[in-house]
């Protein structure tokens, strides 16, 4: 780390995906100077080159209706999505859609009578998402209204000065500089914990800020025998018929994320699980074909409906995995400002709840991302604007310096790659993350307890490439210890979170949301109440607020 | 689908794939100017590299999963 640079800017956005790019861009809108970094290249990294299937759009013109979409959203997440959130998403979410298009984002018209959405996610219009995809048409909208874009930048911690984030500390992959980058205010959007780090929640986690909803699981599945696991995944999406090994056909097409459906049925017995393709009519071969090829144009649809009971399907992706835009920072406004001033979040790391405790349908991934990121960029822009940044705690830059580079300094130690399988062959099967029991929770923890205190101040880099991995597993602990605390804590089950020793929701006791911080050196957890007009009718019975049973109930 | 080879007589050293990886898998190889498999155990089988190659110099091989890293 020879070369030192300080950059200052008005804004840090650290994420180049669509959170970071919206973020990014209407910061500069607002008159700031904006700096958008990324470990990979902004446009094509993250989770967004990977959101291939659609987009949600609010459109009262399409005959939408506004509150039967938010009931919806409250009754899929049973209860605890936050509903002026969830509003907020709607509302925001057509002005999104149009800056996209405007910016040159693709988004094929799939169905014979024209209509621009997909036909099957009623009481939504979601918006068929092509090639390419919404990353580089962003960053090209980021170019072009001044945003310096910084690529191949590995952030490493959030820097803090009087109580306040003032900033970040990186380092580049590619050459020798160590960079410490000096904003009025940060928007983190360096979220994908839905499927893997979750680098963002654990960078605030350590500054600080509080956390929410990290125990619902994120269970879409996967196809185990195609490769690279995601060809054909467009096509899958509108044929999600499967087959038992013993035969029983499950029809999952009214669901997105399957709600735990498989994970029931392996822990039954009766994997593997088929994609029942020999159910498929020429309508639905069509239609998959068509999606295919709109989505991955480079990745022709090829499968044989005979092939049906060949292709195995896997349970939820593996990773920390947290239902997506639900769990994360927890936003005290509805401008994305975290509990720490000068820090803003969006995008998945963004704990807006939104979706409650099941991501309800496609698209709201993206589109969650694009209005969470606006709303934070201009936040983050007026409060640069409005507050002096405090001068530098030299001390603070030393420390993060020191913690930036131990891994490479080290003689030798543990290789990032091993400590992150370690930590995923513990956390990832679905006896742990899905089929949750206190008994193994406890043991998974004290696992990551294990690899938090004696292998990640170990961790051991041979070079930059590796520094970086280091940096990933540190984060990837501090995630998985997220999600098993809440999930240990959260005793009822509830929408994608499932105990096996509380198998009923518990009303009275949860319709709350936890929170999450680091007090003392350790996690602490506690409840933040739903507000009350947000709850069900408690005096409809039980199965009639929650239509859905859990096995055991 | 994970990267299996750039073929060097292929590439024209546009540089295209090492954006395209979020992996840092491919470097650029600073003598011959061509893109290198560099970090091959770190690929997680997106395939984004084949599909943004312009010159269709990167072969991807059929393996669905990655290796596992046994040792420490």
């Amino acid at each position: 780390m020879s070369i030192e640079r300080i950059y200052e800017t008005d804004v840090l956005v650290i994420g180049g995906g669509i959170a970071g790019s919206f973020s990014a861009i209407r910061a500069r809108e607002q008159g700031a100077d904006v700096i958008m970094v990324d470990k990979g290249y902004v446009g094509k990294a993250g989770a967004t080159p990977m959101a291939s299937l659609g987009y949600l759009v609010y459109n009262k013109e399409w005959g939408t209706d506004l509150n039967a979409c938010i009931d919806a959203v409250t009754r899929k997440g049973e209860y605890v999505n936050n509903r002026e959130w969830t509003e907020a998403v709607f509302a925001d979410s057509l002005s999104t859609y149009k800056d996209l298009v405007a910016w040159g984002a693709d988004f094929p018209i799939e169905n014979p009578d024209g209509a621009p959405y997909f036909k099957a996610y009623s009481p939504f219009t979601i918006i068929p998402v092509g090639t390419p995809t919404t990353g580089m048409p962003g960053r090209r909208q980021a170019e072009k209204v001044g945003v310096k874009i910084m690529d191949k930048i590995v952030i490493t911690d959030l820097l803090k000065a009087d109580g306040r984030v003032i900033g970040a500390v990186g380092y580049q992959l590619l050459g020798e500089d160590l960079c410490i980058f000096l904003a009025g205010a940060t928007v983190l959007c360096a979220g994908f914990t839905s499927v893997l780090k979750g680098d963002g929640d654990a960078m605030a986690y350590r500054a600080g800020a509080e956390l929410t909803t990290k125990e619902y699981a994120y269970t879409w599945p996967a196809a185990g025998k195609l490769p690279g696991g995601r060809r054909g995944v467009a096509a899958h999406n509108v044929f999600m018929r499967y087959r038992d090994s013993q035969g029983k056909s499950i029809d999952a097409s009214d669901t997105y994320e399957m709600d735990l459906t498989m994970e029931f049925l392996v822990h039954e017995g009766r994997a593997p699980i088929f994609w029942d393709l020999g159910a498929a009519s020429p309508g639905d071969v069509e239609r998959m074909r068509k999606r295919q090829e709109s989505a991955y144009p480079w990745d022709p649809w090829e499968f044989d409906p005979a092939q049906g009971g060949k292709i195995e399907m896997n349970g939820g992706d593996g990773g920390m995995n947290v239902c997506s835009q639900t769990g994360g920072i927890w936003p005290v406004n509805m401008k994305c400002a975290s509990t720490i001033p000068g820090l803003f979040t969006a995008g998945e790391c963004c704990g807006t709840r939104y979706v409650g405790g099941y991501h309800t349908a496609p698209g709201f991934g993206l589109t969650g991302s694009a209005v969470t990121g606006s709303r934070a960029g201009r936040g983050a822009a007026e409060f640069a604007q409005e507050n002096r940044r405090p001068a530098v705690d030299e001390a603070e830059v030393a420390r993060l310096k020191r913690i930036l580079a131990s891994p490479i300094e080290r003689k030798g130690g543990f290789s990032p790659r091993w400590a992150a399988q370690m930590l995923q062959n513990s956390i990832t099967p679905y006896y742990m993350k899905y089929i949750k029991h206190a008994s193994r929770l406890q043991a998974g923890l004290t696992i990551v307890e294990f690899l938090r205190d004696h292998v990640v101040p170990k961790l051991y880099a041979r070079d930059r490439h590796e520094l970086w991995l280091c940096h990933e597993t540190r984060n990837m602990v501090v995630s998985a210890e997220m999600v098993l605390r809440a999930s240990m804590f959260r005793t009822e089950s509830r929408a994608n979170h499932y105990r096996e020793d509380y198998p009923r929701r518990n009303d009275p006791e949860w319709l709350a949301w936890v929170k999450l911080q680091e007090r003392d050196g350790g996690m602490k957890l506690w409840k933040e109440p739903v507000p009350n007009e947000w709850w069900p009718d408690l005096s409809r019975p039980y199965e009639e607020r929650y239509p859905r049973r859990f096995p055991g109930e | 689908m994970a990267i299996e080879r750039i073929d060097p007589e292929l590439c024209v050293g546009c540089a295209v794939c090492v954006d395209s990886c979020s992996m840092d898998v491919i470097r650029m190889d600073e003598k011959s100017g061509k893109a290198v498999i560099t970090y091959k155990e770190d690929c997680v089988l997106c395939g984004f590299c084949g599909r943004d190659c312009p010159e269709k110099a990167i072969f991807l091989s059929p393996v669905i999963c990655a290796p596992p890293t046994v040792a420490w």
